[in-house]
């Protein structure tokens, strides 16, 4: 430890001269945006409750069950597998979160060997689950979903054919006989909100890759603080914070 | 919590300039938080399954949802380090809103409802 004597200093926190909050004026920053960002993605996720809700009893154009719509993964192609793409998005994400937060934590040691290497697992995680995204988006687009068309509602015979599907069963859709046009706010609201959060997760990779090519160059270590793999780590935790939350109200609900 | 307890020699503050000293807590918790995380995600996979849809199991979820919130924000983005001014100028505001929504939702949700 160092050899200054410790004294007690009595100015109140308030009266100028000190941080208040003890962080960076980049820190703080990054948190004020982020809890601008919590706001719009919140109103996003109530404005969805409130469409999906409206819906619920609708006798022509019901809300269609999530479970019978992401039921795909890939290489298991008509076989009824709801929620485990997601989840495996999810773990994904999370895996990218440890990464990220490791490279925080090489940051603190200032070991900047570490850092290059936990942000690239980062990097690579994060473009996974772009790329799931995509996977998923594309079958999505591909059985009829625009922004302003969803072809999710289900004829009679459909619904009743629908009802007795199991894990592992096979299903296969004729889009002629099957489908009726849905409600069409249920394939716009994912388009938004499921891409907004895909653009943030894209953002976060740009950034990330280049804090990367910064460390790469050394100017951490020459700057002699890694408080910028901190920020970009705050980024990218509210971008996992969000998925838990779109996860939730998507695809459990 | 009004006062620091801290040595005023060390140096002088910029405000612009100001990066206050980081402290590695080492990986052990990041670990416990990253299967903290997975086996809550395990856990909702089996409700899933096990449960049949009702309004018990949104509740589930969303509760799960809310720890697992509790546990990004507080470990990964280090917010339950930082100090409680800090704490509460991030939590307060985001509670306060969002509730807002989320009771705005719940109390005049109904007048969206369409009629048949």
């Amino acid at each position: 430890m160092s050899t200054h004597t410790t004294v007690t200093n009595t100015t109140p926190t308030w009266a100028g001269g000190r941080s208040p909050f003890n962080v960076s004026y980049g820190k703080l920053m990054m948190w004020i945006f982020l809890l601008s960002d919590a706001f719009t993605f919140s109103s996003l996720l109530v404005g969805y409750g409130a469409i999906r809700f409206s819906y619920s009893g609708h006798p022509v154009t019901p809300w269609p069950d999530p479970a019978l719509v992401f039921n795909h993964f890939p290489g298991f192609h008509g076989v009824h597998l709801p929620l485990l793409f997601v989840s495996l998005m999810t773990l994904i994400l999370i895996i990218s979160s440890v990464t990220m937060v490791l490279a925080v934590e090489a940051g603190h040691r200032k070991d900047n060997k570490s850092v290059l290497k936990y942000m690239l697992i980062t990097i690579i995680f994060g473009s996974m689950f772009l790329g799931c995204q995509a996977w998923e988006w594309s079958q999505f687009i591909g059985e009829g979903a625009r922004l302003n068309e969803n072809l999710f509602g289900f004829t009679t015979e459909a619904a009743a054919k629908a009802g007795n599907l199991k894990l592992f069963d096979h299903v296969h859709w004729d889009m002629a006989a099957d489908r009726t046009p849905g409600p069409v706010p249920f394939a716009s609201l994912f388009f938004i909100v499921t891409g907004f959060h895909g653009f943030h997760v894209f953002s976060g990779i740009v950034i990330l890759v280049v804090v990367y090519i910064n460390a790469l160059f050394g100017t951490y270590e020459r700057r002699g603080h890694y408080e910028m793999i901190e920020k970009v780590g705050l980024y990218w935790h509210f971008v996992d914070l969000v998925w838990v939350f779109v996860f939730t109200f998507y695809y459990l609900i | 919590m009004f006062e620091h307890t801290e040595n005023i020699n060390n140096e002088e503050y910029i405000p612009e300039t100001y990066i206050p000293t980081a402290v590695s807590h080492g990986t052990k918790e990041l670990w416990q938080v990253f299967w903290i995380l997975l086996g809550i995600t395990v856990v909702d996979f089996i409700i899933y399954f096990a449960m049949g849809a009702s309004m018990t199991r949104n509740i589930i979820f969303i509760l799960m949802g809310l720890v697992k919130a509790f546990f990004i924000v507080g470990t990964f983005m280090h917010l339950k380090f930082e100090r409680q001014f800090m704490i509460l100028m991030i939590v307060l505001p985001a509670l306060a809103f969002i509730g807002m929504l989320v009771f705005g939702l719940l109390h005049e949700g109904n007048a969206l409802s369409i009629d048949y």
